[in-house]
């Protein structure tokens, strides 16, 4: 268990016990610890219990967090800390529960943050989460060739193209393989890779034998088929 | 195609107990290492219950091969078969490690990591839940087949924190995500085209907390063969401490039938392919 005591100009303004599973700190009157003052973001920071330890975020706020006059992404608490949020400083006090000797925590084990405190609780803030992620794109080859292939989405994560009946994209020729090269969504995003057939992979012009990461508007060439790669935001269904 | 594989966990020079667990089965093509998290023996009990439920459910969907819609859970439509069968099985295995947990009293808190590769002479399958990766080398190049779900992996992704305060972040050990501690789980799966000479790697953060990715790269590209970077991968985590157990399943590729076809038979099949379009115009142009 530990506290957290607000202060201003060093003057105790009150206390807080930390009983949740998490604490929000930030001007709007649904934080758990509300500060009215301009210098501090309406959801500034953040203090969430991940086992026995107590992690502070900053959420993005336009003037940041502050521990022990160091700004701060997020940081483990330690008992004393002074964390300035603003002209306002909480100090953070861990309290001990007849636990002897401070209890060592141990941040090397791996361990879980509770997922769902944490959905509720940007769910109830509905403030998008810090820096919100792309939205999702969705891979695409336009084909420009003059076949009537048009557009095709690549909505696998892997696109065979070649031959094959099974193949996503079905592209025909004597000496097309029937795989002849495939598109892959991987962590780092869609690469193309040369997979067989007498039919050369060209990219932008230069023949590719194994694989490529693929940027928007490159150009693709299979024998006589050419068509481009782009990425468009994902349509939301009844949106 | 042609698989060499090897598979070791070493509980390392700090830990009390071993609460990884892996799976090598060649004659699936499916690779395991799960980490456990939890206290006494729970990190250890789920950890195998990951191992053994994907294995079991895999080889069960596939023996039979089960169509999608009757999987555990809605089939994901940008996967293939094989990566629905793998999907289903981390849900169905994430799904009964919670119940456990939420059973019983000595199994509360547990959770495990997993990451699977899964090869088939047409497909590679790679999925993860937790910080467990999955690395590729191909062409001589490092690439990851896995996503970290930690928080500060993830402050990464949105720009939040740079690589290397996030190497050092005290806080890098703490998952948004793992099987176990929801009643459903959502797994990062990758789908690629396997290719001659591939080799993957799947590990424990025993290895990445000590090892650099550009290491693991230069390890690799020198290893001979999967025993032996096995091997030196746990040795390297060891001579810098061994805080933590060390699980690493290296997977070579070879003969995946692309490029390197039996020459005779490569013409044969064009030969083959040439009649058969000769035919086509024939017919269009016959007559």
């Amino acid at each position: 268990m530990g506290r957290l005591i607000l202060m201003f100009n060093k003057q105790v303004i009150k206390e807080y016990p930390f009983i949740e599973e998490s604490v929000t700190i930030g001007r709007h009157e649904d934080n758990s610890i509300v500060i009215d003052n301009l210098a501090v973001s309406g959801y500034h920071a953040r203090i969430d219990k991940a086992g026995s330890a107590y992690i502070l975020t900053d959420l993005q706020s336009t003037n940041g967090t502050f521990v022990n006059d160091e700004k701060i992404v997020s940081h483990k608490l330690a008992h004393g800390d002074n964390i300035v949020i603003g002209k306002h400083v909480l100090l953070f006090v861990a309290t001990q529960k007849g636990k002897g000797p401070e209890e060592k925590v141990t941040l090397d084990k791996t361990m879980l943050l509770d997922t769902l405190k944490q959905k509720e609780l940007l769910a109830k803030q509905e403030i998008p989460p810090p820096a919100p992620r792309a939205p999702e794109k969705i891979g695409v080859v336009s084909f420009i060739d003059g076949s009537d292939l048009g557009e095709i989405e690549l909505t696998k994560k892997l696109t065979k193209i070649g031959k094959a009946d099974t193949s996503e994209i079905r592209l025909s020729g004597m000496l097309m393989g029937t795989t002849a090269a495939t598109i892959s969504r991987r962590p780092s995003g869609y690469v193309i890779s040369f997979a067989g057939g007498m039919t050369k992979l060209k990219v932008n012009g230069k023949v590719v034998k194994e694989s490529l990461p693929l940027h928007d508007f490159d150009t693709i060439e299979l024998g006589s088929y050419r068509f481009q790669f782009y990425q468009k935001e994902k349509e939301v269904p009844g949106s | 195609m042609q698989l060499k594989t090897c598979g070791i966990s070493d509980i390392g020079l700090q830990r009390e107990g071993n609460e990884d667990s892996l799976l090598v089965d060649d004659s699936l093509g499916l690779y395991i290492v799960a980490d456990g998290m939890g206290g006494h023996l729970a990190g250890e009990v789920a950890s195998k219950v990951a191992v053994e439920m994907i294995n079991k459910s895999y080889r069960k969907w596939l023996g039979s091969d089960t169509p999608e819609d009757e999987l555990f859970g809605h089939p994901d439509r940008s996967l293939s078969r094989p990566g629905n069968y793998i999907l289903s099985s981390i849900r169905l295995a994430n799904r009964i490690i919670y119940e456990m947990a939420v059973e019983y009293d000595q199994y509360h808190g547990m959770g495990t990591t997993v990451t699977i590769v899964l090869v088939t002479p047409s497909l590679v399958v790679a999925a993860n839940v937790g910080d467990s990766r999955i690395y590729m080398v191909r062409d001589g190049r490092l690439e990851r087949l896995s996503r970290d779900h930690t928080i500060v992996s993830e402050q990464v992704e949105m720009g939040v924190m740079s690589k290397e305060e996030a190497a050092s972040s005290p806080l890098k050990h703490i998952l948004t995500r793992n099987l176990g501690s929801a009643e459903t789980v959502d797994a990062e799966i990758f789908e690629i085209e396997p290719s001659d000479n591939d080799r993957l790697i799947l590990c424990s953060d025993g290895l990445t907390d000590l090892v650099s990715d550009e290491e693991i790269l230069e390890v690799t590209k020198k290893a001979d063969d999967p025993e032996n970077l096995c091997r030196k991968f746990v040795q390297m985590a060891r001579s810098r401490g061994g805080h933590d157990n060390t699980t690493v399943v290296s997977v070579f590729l070879d003969d995946m039938g692309k490029r390197r076809g039996v020459p005779v038979k490569k013409a044969g099949m064009f030969l083959a392919d040439f009649l058969v379009s000769v035919q086509k115009i024939k017919k269009k142009f016959g007559k």
